[in-house]
């Protein structure tokens, strides 16, 4: 068989380093290794076997799997491993959409194009790798690789505080990729694995005592969760977003907040159960605090980037909870919902950068009623904000009704928490269209006109998308569910 | 199935941006019309529930104490005599407003805008009508919600029209929400701890309609049953304007008449008292929620009736009656006779479609909402006049107009019901007393518009009848208004009404006692006519006088009891406030930490720096030690905490 995974990871190194040293022709790189690995994603999609770990793979329970020895010692195994199932599958769908949106989005990109797109292709390869590596090794050297573009990206073409925002976001990130290194070390450690292997320390760690799995949990959620990001470590997010340009924000969105979701259910979900189990009341304290403040902060902003930033954290904050309930639907809920928040605020955020270059600001109160001037981008603002108020047929719908369902199967009436920030959330968004959509146009430049053809395909893109799975998610869940969803409970 | 075809078709038009969308849309509408009619055809002579064309949108697979019948989230359709009525109501109204659109509307832009978004709004509330499950009928409801909110919003330049759109979703929203959890309530109730037997077990489909689950027979939770009708309660006030969430309804009037007739008759408010009425049929309300039901709808019939007496706008007087008239569905309702909510739901569609329309009309020619500007316009506008005055007759509840029978059904289910609980009684008799104020409002705007010798603002445009487009509606929802009320002697209309229901629907024996109670509701009418004529009749202008202990009442009564202010206050003033202030704590105070963070680093490093002495060897000294301080941390303190803690 074909080592899919492994060609799509060269697919896009290859594209990546083109990318880098093709200078004006960047775009056109870029454009084809998207292309190429929308295409490779999709021949992952028609390849995977629906339960995996019943056809002889070489890591129970994943498809595609690839393993060569790395650095063998007497007591430690380090291998090149990986390998995809069905949560992770959704995901690297996630990232080849996203990428292919924001190269799109960024035709116009003029400032050195050739390392603007290199850095935006090696965001996503950095992401795919993440979602992909079965081995901590591999897992953690993924995860430094995103943050560096990144920081690039905002640090380079980012607003007039970029430096600032950059190093804020780096710090932050960094800090916490730290503790989670010294946490999956630990874990490796001390649940008696010989190899980093996922498989290995899956059947070493699940069986340790309540207590180190608590330690180990904590470290590991402080890790991923300031990337989520939880409050009260949140606030490099609006910063970042604020001055990062709007491709970064769409993958900073997209993408990397994901990566925190991702890693909390692989690495420490699905390895230490009785870990999740004892520091539950905190993760929902936690995740209800981002769920409110998030929100209640969204309603107070004038800056439509900080806006959505905002609304990313309450967004999140479902997330978290829908995690922290330890169910199969709280689990398929929060995959579908990173899914969709990806998708939907990649959307928001183009939008949000579009008004900024029509309009030359984003001080929502100082512009108005841009509705007959820019009806395309005024569509997409309305589409994204619809989908991300949980409107049905959208694709945030199924994924926020599976996430509460399970929080009231799990909680009972503290569901009425995220259900009436559910009101909060639809009158920020509502209100947001008013003053600036609707209205008597105010604040308009003479020469302001429609989105350009390239800015208006990358959104088209994304909404796409949105509708698509809004109206069928069967085509998701079904994926995330032939996952033998190692430990979840019920099944 | 056709009915897919329907649902399609309809919102076909959004694709098709042509010059002659309008006919395209109405072309659709005659189609799902057609369509509508053959099916409640074919539920009168054949009645039953007929299901199928179901997609599975998900599944998961049973799990002992989770899901023990498993999981499925489904999307099929379900036609029963209740949706074949509500069907009928959906598409003739739908129809009819389609083609007057056609000359209402033809001076305005965006029309492909308006039939594409008019189109979806019956795509939505078709789809609800025959969806055959709680989460299905939730995404609809979401649907019609969101059209709304764009109808509402159609002349967006207008910022009234903008707020107006958002006070409808938000304020619905506050209804959808409850909604949603009642939703989880119910499916939790049945599917995970009840047998699960009629309700389908591991999905939220409706089935078995001819056997409510009540309380007490399932052996369900009776407590989160109640809590569940509760919210079902609240998401049915939201969407269809009951006492407290009735403030967005006369604000929507923002929107063109076309669309107030749509939502008024057929669609959005039609919604939510079609969900009672479901969940009161398929799922069942104790009887604490029947109480409160009962509570809510009479009050809101009184409640919205008073409001309706003083106000200037031809439009929103029509729309104060609807939050009155959908007060009697939902009494009905609560009291246990959803056939009969439903009934009065059917006939109350076409006068009040006929009404909105009529009163578009008006607004054509004259180009004014303000009933005090017009007048005398009984003499151009014939046709609109007596349109009106039917449709007022049948809101009156005067016989044999539609109104007085599915009215009357609704004053004598609910009586036949007062023995059942004292509390019923002030419900019962406020619902009585709105009988007359009905008939006072809608005839003061009748007189105000149409007697008297000619216009009171005499820069009013010259009246005309519009074209016809605009007079063969107001013709088939006359014919409608005096005739939909007869159905009910039709054997098999009745079929309908009382085949889908069961024993929750059979509308009341008339006894002499009811016959008791019609003469009385009739003679409030009468009385509220007579009332109405005195002070306004043949071009009279009643004025109170400034000095009138009625004046406090009237301001009262135009500031609509201040909730709207209320609401106001509580969003804009208290959410902001608390808005901006945890903005402030997330600047300075959580931000704020982070930089003293940051300061207390930089002096650190300011006195670290002397470390720095720049030899190879000391680097490898501080690694080495650094090194070495994890492995202690790692080995030794590590074991010793978790020993500490009892595990290990």
């Amino acid at each position: 068989m074909l080592p899919l995974l492994s060609l799509t990871l060269a697919t896009l190194l290859v594209g990546t380093l083109g990318t880098f040293f093709a200078g004006a022709r960047a775009r056109w790189v870029a454009l084809a290794t998207s292309i190429l690995f929308l295409l490779e994603v999709a021949l992952l999609f028609l390849n995977y076997s629906g339960w995996p770990g019943y056809n002889g793979s070489l890591v129970p329970g994943f498809s595609e799997s690839e393993s060569y020895a790395w650095i063998h010692l007497s007591w430690l195994q380090i291998n090149y491993t990986v390998g995809v199932d069905g949560i992770s599958l959704v995901f690297v769908l996630l990232t080849a959409i996203l990428q292919i949106a924001t190269v799109v989005y960024s035709w116009g990109e003029t400032r050195r194009p050739g390392a603007y797109f290199g850095l935006v292709l090696l965001t996503c390869l950095g992401s795919f790798g993440v979602f992909v590596a079965l081995d901590i090794l591999l897992f953690f050297l993924f995860w430094e690789a995103v943050l560096v573009p990144m920081f690039f990206l905002i640090g380079h073409w980012g607003g007039p505080h970029r430096r600032y925002a950059a190093l804020k976001f780096f710090v932050y990130t960094h800090v916490a990729s730290i503790v989670m290194l010294v946490g999956l070390l630990a874990l490796v450690f001390y649940s008696g694995a010989t190899s980093f292997d996922f498989a290995a320390v899956y059947a070493s760690a699940r069986s340790l005592a309540a207590v180190p799995q608590t330690f180990l949990f904590l470290a590991l959620f402080f890790g991923f969760g300031v990337k989520f990001p939880i409050v009260p470590f949140h606030t490099w997010l609006p910063d970042a977003h604020v001055e990062a340009p709007t491709g970064g924000s769409v993958l900073l969105a997209g993408l990397l907040l994901k990566l925190g979701g991702y890693g909390l259910i692989r690495w420490a979900v699905e390895l230490l159960p009785s870990g999740l189990h004892t520091t539950q009341p905190l993760l929902f304290f936690i995740a209800f605090l981002s769920i409110v403040w998030g929100s209640v902060l969204s309603l107070s902003q004038r800056d439509l980037k900080r806006l959505v930033a905002y609304s990313s954290i309450n967004h999140m904050g479902i997330v978290l909870l829908a995690i922290a309930l330890d169910s199969s639907l709280g689990l398929i809920a929060a995959v579908l919902l990173m899914f969709a928040h990806g998708i939907v605020s990649g959307l928001l955020f183009m939008t949000s950068g579009s008004v900024h270059h029509t309009f030359g600001t984003r001080d929502i109160p100082s512009v108005g009623g841009i509705t007959p001037t820019t009806p395309a981008l005024s569509t997409m603002i309305m589409a994204g904000s619809l989908a991300s108020l949980g409107l049905p047929a959208l694709i945030s719908f199924p994924a926020e009704f599976t996430a509460l369902l399970a929080t009231w199967n799990g909680l009972h009436y503290w569901v009425f928490v995220p259900l009436g920030i559910l009101v909060v959330t639809a009158a920020f968004y509502l209100w947001m269209m008013q003053r600036l959509l609707f209205g008597p146009p105010k604040g308009i430049p003479r020469e302001a006109h429609d989105v350009p053809w390239y800015e208006g395909a990358g959104m088209g893109i994304l909404v796409l998308f949105t509708i698509l799975f809004g109206i069928l998610p069967g085509l998701l869940v079904n994926v995330i569910v032939s996952s033998p969803i190692r430990g979840w409970p019920g099944t | 199935m056709v009915l897919s075809f329907a649902v399609v078709g309809l919102a076909g038009p959004r694709l098709k941006r042509l010059e002659y969308g309008g006919w395209v849309a109405v072309g659709f509408a005659g189609a799902a019309l057609v369509v509508g009619a053959l099916i409640a055809a074919g539920e009168m002579l054949n009645p039953g529930q007929y299901t199928n064309a179901q997609y599975t949108w998900f599944q998961l697979p049973a799990a002992p104490g989770v899901f023990p019948h498993g999981f499925e989230l489904v999307a099929g359709t379900l036609v029963d005599p209740i949706s074949a009525l509500m069907l009928l109501v959906v598409t003739v109204v739908g129809f009819v407003v389609m083609l007057y659109s056609i000359d209402y509307m033809h001076h305005d832009r965006g029309l492909a805008r308006y039939y594409a978004e008019l189109s979806l709004f019956l795509a939505a509330m078709t789809g609800l009508v025959i969806a055959n499950n709680l989460f299905e009928f939730f995404v609809f409801w979401e649907l019609v919600g969101v059209c709304s909110y764009f109808l509402i919003g159609f002349y967006y330049e207008k910022p009234s029209a903008s707020s107006a759109a958002k006070e409808a979703f938000l304020v619905t929203r506050v209804g959808d929400v409850m909604f949603l959890l009642g939703i989880f309530l119910y499916f939790y109730n049945y599917a995970v701890l009840g047998p699960a037997n009629g309700w389908a077990a591991n999905g939220f489909v409706f089935v078995n309609g001819n056997q409510p689950f009540l309380a007490g027979v399932m052996g369900g939770n009776s407590t989160l049953l109640t809590v569940a009708g509760i919210m079902i309660l609240g998401g049915a006030a939201g969407k269809s304007a009951q006492f407290p969430l009735h403030v967005w309804l006369p604000d929507a009037m923002e929107g063109p008449t076309t669309v107030s007739a749509l939502i008024h008759a057929a669609t959005m408010v039609a919604a939510g008292v079609y969900l009672l009425a479901v969940t009161s049929l398929f799922l069942g309300f104790t009887a604490t929620d029947q109480l409160l039901i009962v509570a809510v709808g009479g009050f809101t019939t009184f409640f919205a009736a008073t409001m309706a007496v003083v106000h200037p706008d031809i439009k929103r007087v029509i729309a104060y009656s609807t939050i009155s008239q959908l007060g009697y569905m939902v009494l009905a309702i609560g009291a246990g006779f959803a056939m009969v909510g439903l009934f009065h739901l059917f006939t109350h569609a076409f006068f009040k479609a006929l009404l909105f329309l009529a009163a578009g009309s008006v607004i054509h020619a004259v180009g004014t909402q303000d009933l005090f500007k017009m007048g005398g316009l009984r003499k151009p506008m014939r046709l609109t006049a007596a349109a009106f005055a039917i449709g007022g007759l049948a809101l009156s509840g005067i016989p044999p107009f539609a109104g007085f029978w599915s009215k009357d059904d609704i004053l004598a289910a609910v009586y036949s019901q007062l023995g059942s609980h004292p509390a019923y009684w002030p419900f019962f008799l406020l619902a009585f007393a709105a009988v007359f104020l009905t008939a006072y409002y809608i005839f003061r705007a009748w007189f105000l518009a149409f007697s008297g010798d000619g216009p009171r603002d005499p820069t009013l445009a010259p009246a005309h009848e519009g074209s016809w487009v605009m007079q063969v509606p107001l013709i088939v929802l006359s014919a409608l208004a005096v005739g939909s009320g007869l159905l009910i002697f039709w054997p098999n209309f009745q079929t309908l009404l009382l085949s889908g229901a069961g024993a929750a629907g059979i509308p009341p024996v008339y006894g002499p006692t009811d016959l008791l109670l019609s003469g009385a509701s009739v003679a409030l009418g009468v009385a509220g006519i007579g009332l109405a004529w005195t002070l306004w009749g043949n071009g009279k202008v009643y004025a109170l006088s400034e000095t009138s202990v009625a004046q406090p009442i009237r301001r009262l009564l135009l500031n609509r009891y201040y909730f709207k202010v209320g609401y106001d206050w509580i969003g804009a003033r208290g959410v902001y406030s608390v808005a901006r202030a945890a903005d402030f704590v997330d600047q300075f105070v959580i931000d704020g930490t982070v930089h003293g963070f940051e300061r207390m680093f930089a002096a650190l490093s300011e006195r670290l720096r002397r470390i720095q002495s720049g030899f190879v060897s000391d680097y490898a000294a501080y690694v080495v030690a650094g090194l070495i301080a994890v492995f202690v941390l790692l080995l030794l303190v590590a074991p010793y905490l978790v020993s500490m803690a009892g595990g290990g």
